[in-house]
């Protein structure tokens, strides 16, 4: 897999926009390069959530109109513009927590570094500690030791909790424990 | 006579085709697809591979699902970055954090969930407008899919794929009112001839276990809350409640599910001390959104946290209209 084939796979896998056969090629490659590929990957998330106003990926507005023209040159016509449409709001899509974080950021008193540097006390009060925050931004204190210790390292309890009930009494199958286990797997990067 | 008789004849050598083309019909039927489908993710055994995606987030995932000796059990593992999983055997369930401690949700008694399928069939068809949109193909296998739109602004829509042949839920996105995918799940690989056993679903060895334990709801006061919620959007309904803590030296917290059969969200309600500077704040995290706000009511302050997978806008709009009975409280 070379970088810039790695590159346009992740990109188009996240934007949803790869067939099954090229998502099935992404499953075997990994599984050939191992750990190392997903990191890297993972890595780019990781520098996104804590640099939360250079955020917004540097090749967006490239990718955007690469993926425009891949679709164009596929469709034309009326079916050519609702491609289009669907491409745009696919690849916004990916960038939609950006968004978030971005505004997080500016709501927190316009200090951009705030966000990343809060200290880890402020963050658990909030509900989903330190997931993105829109939040109103009063100072708050925890509440006891034990709960900070608790809460530090694990998906929010509260997650857990609606999870359980929203598998139990929703319509999506597992989705919503794929939610709660995707969340505390990246809990702990954080 | 003959000609009457003629017709009589046809007639009857015709309806038995018509019936069963009937019946292949409703076969692919949407809401009868989802009422199937409710049914094969819960009775068959399948493994395989899926990816979950939300925003920039990307996670690949082993998934297990069998039903051994009456018992339903089901095993995610989370294949990339850290691993976390999560087991479920029937009503209870655990989860294995990326630090290998291990949290417990008991299974409660008392409460028992009403049958999906029953749900499906009578919360369904109000709030949404279920189209089946035409054939695709997902890990290698037929699928049909389904649009499920929203006819108000409270609630997300959906796209699922459903596999003709064993009717499981092979893709789904949940997508809000501008289009947008809020999430996606997508099996990349399915085996429904899967082998599994109980050891399967066997736990790992913990380093430390923490239940979130039900308590008795008339123990504390607020397991005797009831909360007075003036405005609810159409087709919610309360479908579970509990109190429970993460351990003895907590407050347990209540917990009051509502869904409309597709969407759910939960209000969490705790009591808090003056002390306390609770935040009230915002946070999402891919489609759900946690909302919590501060309650004062006479000598009582309450902590409400709504956690869902609904617009932001009605979330907020939930809590807002969200009271704690005066009576109910202590």
């Amino acid at each position: 897999m070379s970088t810039e084939r790695e590159r346009e796979l992740l990109s188009s896998l996240l934007d949803g926009e790869t067939s099954e056969l090229e998502t099935r090629q992404i499953l075997r490659d990994l599984d050939d390069t191992g750990a190392a590929l997903w990191q890297r990957w993972q890595l780019a998330g990781d520098v996104a959530r804590k640099q939360p106003v250079a955020a917004v990926p540097a090749d967006f507005n490239a990718r955007l109109s690469a993926a425009l023209k891949d679709e164009g040159q596929a469709r034309n016509g009326w079916l050519g513009s609702i491609a289009r449409t669907a491409v745009a709001a696919s690849v916004a899509a990916a960038t939609v927590t950006v968004g978030w974080q971005y505004w997080g950021a500016q709501q927190a008193g316009d200090t951009p570094g705030m966000v990343a540097s809060a200290p880890a006390v402020e963050a658990r009060s909030r509900p989903f500690g330190d997931a993105f925050l829109v939040g109103q931004g009063l100072t708050a204190t925890p509440r006891s030791e034990g709960q900070r210790l608790e809460a530090g390292s694990q998906v929010n309890p509260l997650m857990l909790r609606h999870s359980e009930m929203a598998a139990r009494h929703g319509g999506q199958g597992m989705v919503p424990y794929a939610r709660l286990v995707s969340a505390d797997a990246r809990q702990q990067d954080k | 006579m003959l000609r009457r008789a003629a017709l009589l004849l046809a007639l009857l050598t015709l309806l038995p085709a018509w019936a069963l083309a009937d019946t292949a019909q409703s076969g692919s039927e949407p809401r009868s697809l989802l009422a199937a489908m409710a049914e094969a993710n819960r009775s068959l055994d399948f493994q395989g591979r899926f990816v979950y995606m939300h925003g920039n987030e990307l996670s690949t995932m082993k998934v297990r699902h069998a039903v051994i000796n009456g018992h339903e059990y089901e095993r995610l593992t989370h294949l990339d970055g850290q691993l976390a999983e999560l087991i479920r055997r029937d009503d209870q369930v655990i989860c294995i954090h990326p630090d290998r401690s291990i949290t417990r949700l008991p299974a409660r008694s008392g409460l028992a969930p009403m049958p999906f399928q029953e749900r499906l069939d009578r919360a369904l068809p109000e709030q949404y407008n279920v189209l089946l949109d035409g054939e695709g193909r997902v890990a290698g296998r037929e699928a049909w899919q389904l649009r499920i739109a929203p006819l108000d602004t409270h609630r997300h829509g959906y796209r699922l794929w459903i596999d003709r042949d064993s009717k499981l839920l092979l893709k789904s996105e949940m997508v809000d009112a501008g289009g947008m995918v809020l999430e996606r799940m997508e099996f990349v690989a399915l085996d429904t001839t899967a082998r599994l056993s109980a050891d399967d679903f066997a736990a790992p060895e913990a380093a430390m276990e923490v239940a979130i334990e039900g308590v008795d709801l008339g123990a504390y006061p607020q397991g005797r809350l009831e909360l007075d919620i003036e405005w609810l959007p159409a087709g919610f309904a309360v479908l579970d409640r509990d109190l429970r803590r993460a351990d003895p030296e907590h407050v347990p917290v209540s917990a009051l599910a509502y869904g409309d059969g597709l969407a759910s969200f939960t209000l969490f309600v705790e009591p808090v001390s003056a002390d306390d500077a609770v935040e009230e704040g915002l946070s999402r995290m891919g489609p759900t959104v946690a909302v919590s706000r501060r309650l004062e009511q006479g000598d009582s302050i309450w902590l409400v946290t709504l956690v869902g997978e609904i617009p932001q806008a009605t979330a907020e709009r939930v809590l807002a209209a969200t009271r704690v009975q005066p009576d109910s409280a202590p």
